[in-house]
């Protein structure tokens, strides 16, 4: 490929020597750090909860004020000293992001080093001043009248950001100076001869660079949630040594008899509405190969057109709709009632009977038209003179859907089996949340909902780290069956599916 | 199809195709019918609806339920939130995807295959929903607008889409424009944007469908900022306690109403149906449009990452 930014020519090879790698891992580290719980510098008071990091005070003012609502009120505690704090903290992240530029820029030529280098340098200069002057805050959070009251500490994060700065500081001087990065010897011409710029390899890793972080923030990040399991975890607590209960809630979870119970019938109900599914998962199949039976092309795209709709809508409007037709004042009810058929409507959303199989319906209306979709395109690519030369000897309509059409479907059916096995516990929690009621939560509560429901919406009774534990089972025993499933796929097919 | 052009009709074809003209006649009215009764409820004297009277035609047509809507309650407010989400996250996650699937199929980018992994591990695996929301809450996107759009803007799926579309793209027209002294994102710009339009077009639609269905994220992060629900939350909360709805509809009526005033002007059910139709009225008016889009886009994703 003849890619690459104008120029590109005279772009000078090499990461720049050791010290500028150096550099830049200390960059990250003091990265890293700023969305670190355990070691955010402004944690002045027991009061600021220990699970926030030096990030979420920054992004969130409320995080350093709102702990002190009350101090603030009864005079414990002045607002300026809490705005300095805040501010402090601000500035150290300022620092640490004008770092992380500098690291960025430093991945270019010598010019663009040294820029970075100095970059970095003025960061963790500022870094390193304010992380000093909080030493000043520290004092006065310990000077004030009634300190027992906002629970003075020096924070661990406070020495740490101080000693991240002071290397930093120390690591980009000293590849300033280095041979790769100071200007060379000599002058002015030199430096003309050399603009600024970027390799092409860098400046593309650095153009992803912003999303790749997201993925970071969103993705990766809320795995170091995990830790909730592992202790005893109360929303403003901090996750401190002495609440650490190791294993005692996946313990729990196999010892304490109402949860194990719990456990168990949302067990059954995930995997009997998942099974429903997956015995019935042949249904799109059919859908799409009697539909392509239809002999003339209008009526067969106004079908596919209409039965594809309900897939749009959410569920909340799927349970409107069941609402409009099933209620006690709905269109079925009133006309049974005025044919005569019955005497008294009554609310059939409000029964808890047969719920899995009426789960099963709505997910049917909702969903054949659009599943029956990837089935009608790979039909149309099947050979059309495999049908004209069965026709020749004589088959039968449905011999040749049973002989050219549906091993022509095999394939694509095969795939989706696998990937709903591999999808059993993971139901979602939309459509049963929204059909959930007094009447049926026995039996609708699925493992996605009931892991919602333990850890957020029981009030005072939510438990966090239980419900992270039920969550870790399922996302681990969700992986190992995709491998499974994969692997499968791979054995029999000669092709993974992921 | 013209599979049996050409060959007389048997009676057993017009038996089969009786059946299955009726077969799909009915499930085609089974998808259609609700939409249209919802329809028919909001549009027809209140009274009657509220018995359960109007079934299969409008009866005493008025568009007054519309109209007391929009005066009423806290409507306008999700109306907003939800747009809001859906054109902002739907254009960033467009613009997002179509950038990110670009630089990825650029073979010279450092650690591309590490980059293009992290992302595409994403689809297969998550931490699972508390450590997600205790995610958010850290970074504090709880009870925060932006908690709607900033997680969405990295679409793994879409990503792999646009990337499997751009390099179906001639690579000539690039190079050409490389040649020509174009930079990456010049080149972007100028030549793969309004190439990949077709399939920004596709993931564009998808992705505004789901900003404007998605209600379990406004329930988890917004639960303290009522401000912020989203229109299928609030049609949720409508749809589940009525005793947010009486207080809703003393607030339209200006407070002091008799029972015989409820049922003339607004009432429950009325209620409950109208938001449902202005929460599917959206959906069903660019449906038309996304249906090119359909086979598209299911068969782009039939390709592996």
């Amino acid at each position: 490929m003849a890619m690459g930014l104008a120029g590109n020519k005279t772009v000078s090879r090499g990461r720049g020597g050791a010290l500028v790698i150096v550099y830049r891992a200390v960059v990250c580290a003091a990265l890293a750090l700023l969305f670190a719980p355990g070691v955010n510098p402004i944690r002045f008071s027991g009061l600021i909860s220990g699970n926030v990091s030096l990030f979420t005070c920054v992004v969130s003012r409320g995080a350093v004020l709102t702990p002190f609502t009350r101090a603030l009120m009864r005079g414990w505690i002045d607002a300026g000293l809490l705005n300095l704090v805040y501010f402090c903290g601000f500035a150290m992240a300022l620092a640490v992001a004008a770092m992380a530029v500098g690291g960025c820029v430093s991945l270019g030529n010598r010019p663009l080093r040294r820029l970075g280098c100095r970059a970095s340098l003025a960061g963790s200069a500022v870094g390193l001043f304010v992380s000093l002057a909080l030493r000043i805050v520290a004092g006065r959070f310990a000077a004030l009248e009634e300190s027992s009251r906002v629970d003075p500490l020096v924070p661990v994060g406070m020495l740490v950001f101080t000693a991240v700065f002071a290397i930093a500081a120390a690591m980009s001087a000293a590849a300033l100076l280095s041979q790769d990065v100071r200007r060379p010897r000599g002058s002015v011409q030199a430096e003309a001869a050399e603009p600024p710029a970027m390799p092409a390899k860098y400046s593309l890793f650095l153009m992803a660079l912003p999303f790749v972080a997201l993925i970071v923030v969103f993705s990766y990040m809320p795995l170091l949630g995990w830790r909730y399991a592992f202790y005893d975890y109360k929303p403003g607590y901090a996750l401190t040594a002495d609440r650490f209960v190791g294993l005692k809630w996946f313990a729990y979870l196999f010892q304490n008899a109402a949860t194990k119970a719990d456990i168990a019938r949302v067990m059954r109900n995930t995997l009997a509405m998942s099974g429903i599914g997956i015995a019935t998962s042949w249904l799109p199949m059919a859908f799409a190969v009697f539909l392509t039976e239809m002999n003339s092309a209008a009526p067969r795209k106004l079908v596919q057109g209409i039965t594809t709709i309900p897939n749009f809508i959410s569920w909340v409007l799927v349970y409107a709709v069941a609402f409009a037709l099933f209620s006690t004042e709905g269109f079925v009810n009133s006309t049974l009632m005025s044919l005569g058929l019955i005497a008294q409507g009554g609310n059939a959303l409000m029964s808890g009977a047969n719920i899995w199989l009426k789960m099963w319906l709505w997910g049917v209306w909702k969903g054949l038209g659009w599943s029956a979709i990837i089935y009608v395109a790979s039909i149309s690519g099947i050979d059309q003179q495999l049908y004209e030369a069965a026709s020749i000897d004589g088959a039968t309509r449905f011999g040749k859907m049973r002989h050219i059409t549906a091993p022509g479907l095999t394939p694509t059916y095969f795939v989706l089996l696998l990937l709903s096995i591999a999808n059993m516990l993971s139901n979602g929690m939309d459509q049963y949340l929204v059909f959930r009621n007094q009447m049926n939560k026995q039996t609708i509560e699925v493992l996605d909902l009931y892991v919602y429901t333990l850890g957020l919406a029981s009030g005072g009774n939510s438990n966090i780290s239980l419900a992270t534990v039920v969550g870790m089972f399922k996302s681990l025993v969700s992986v190992t069956l995709l491998f499974v499933a994969n692997r499968a796929s791979f054995l029999i097919r000669g092709e993974s599916i992921i | 199809m013209t599979k049996h052009a050409g060959y007389k009709l048997t009676g057993g074809d017009i038996a089969f195709h009786t059946l299955n003209y009726a077969f799909f006649t009915l499930f085609s009215l089974a998808c259609l019918f609700p939409f249209y009764y919802l329809f028919i409820n909001t549009i027809s004297d209140n009274e009657l609806v509220r018995i359960g009277a109007v079934r299969l035609w409008p009866r005493g047509v008025h568009l007054g339920n519309y109209i007391k809507l929009l005066s009423v309650g806290d409507i306008g407010q999700a109306i907003l939130v939800t747009v809001g989400r859906s054109a902002l996250g739907t254009g960033l996650m467009a613009l997002a995807s179509a950038f990110m699937g670009y630089l990825v199929t650029k073979k010279e980018m450092f650690a591309r295959r590490m980059v293009y992994r992290a992302v595409v591990i994403t689809m297969y695996f998550n931490a699972g929903l508390i450590p997600w929301f205790l995610n958010m809450s850290m970074l504090g996107l709880t009870g925060n607008f932006w908690g709607y759009v900033i997680p969405s803007i990295v679409a793994p799926f879409n990503i792999i889409l646009v990337k499997t579309y751009i390099e179906s793209v001639p690579a000539e027209l690039e190079e050409s424009a490389a040649i020509d002294g174009a930079g990456y994102l010049r080149v972007f710009a100028r030549i793969i944007f309004p190439l990949s339009r077709p399939v920004l077009a596709t993931i564009a639609i998808f992705g505004a469908v789901g900003h404007w269905n998605s209600f379990t994220d406004s329930i988890i992060l917004m639960s303290s900022q009522p401000r912020l629900y989203t229109l299928q939350h609030r049609l949720y909360i409508y749809l589940t306690s009525t005793s947010n709805l009486g207080a809703l509809m003393s607030a339209g009526s200006g407070g002091a109403v008799t029972e015989a005033a409820i049922a003339s002007t607004l009432n429950m059910r009325t209620m409950q149906l109208t938001v449902a139709m202005v929460t599917i009225l959206p959906i069903l008016m660019v449906y038309p449009f996304m249906q090119r889009y359909f086979e598209k886009g299911i068969m782009i994703g039939a390709v592996k990452g």
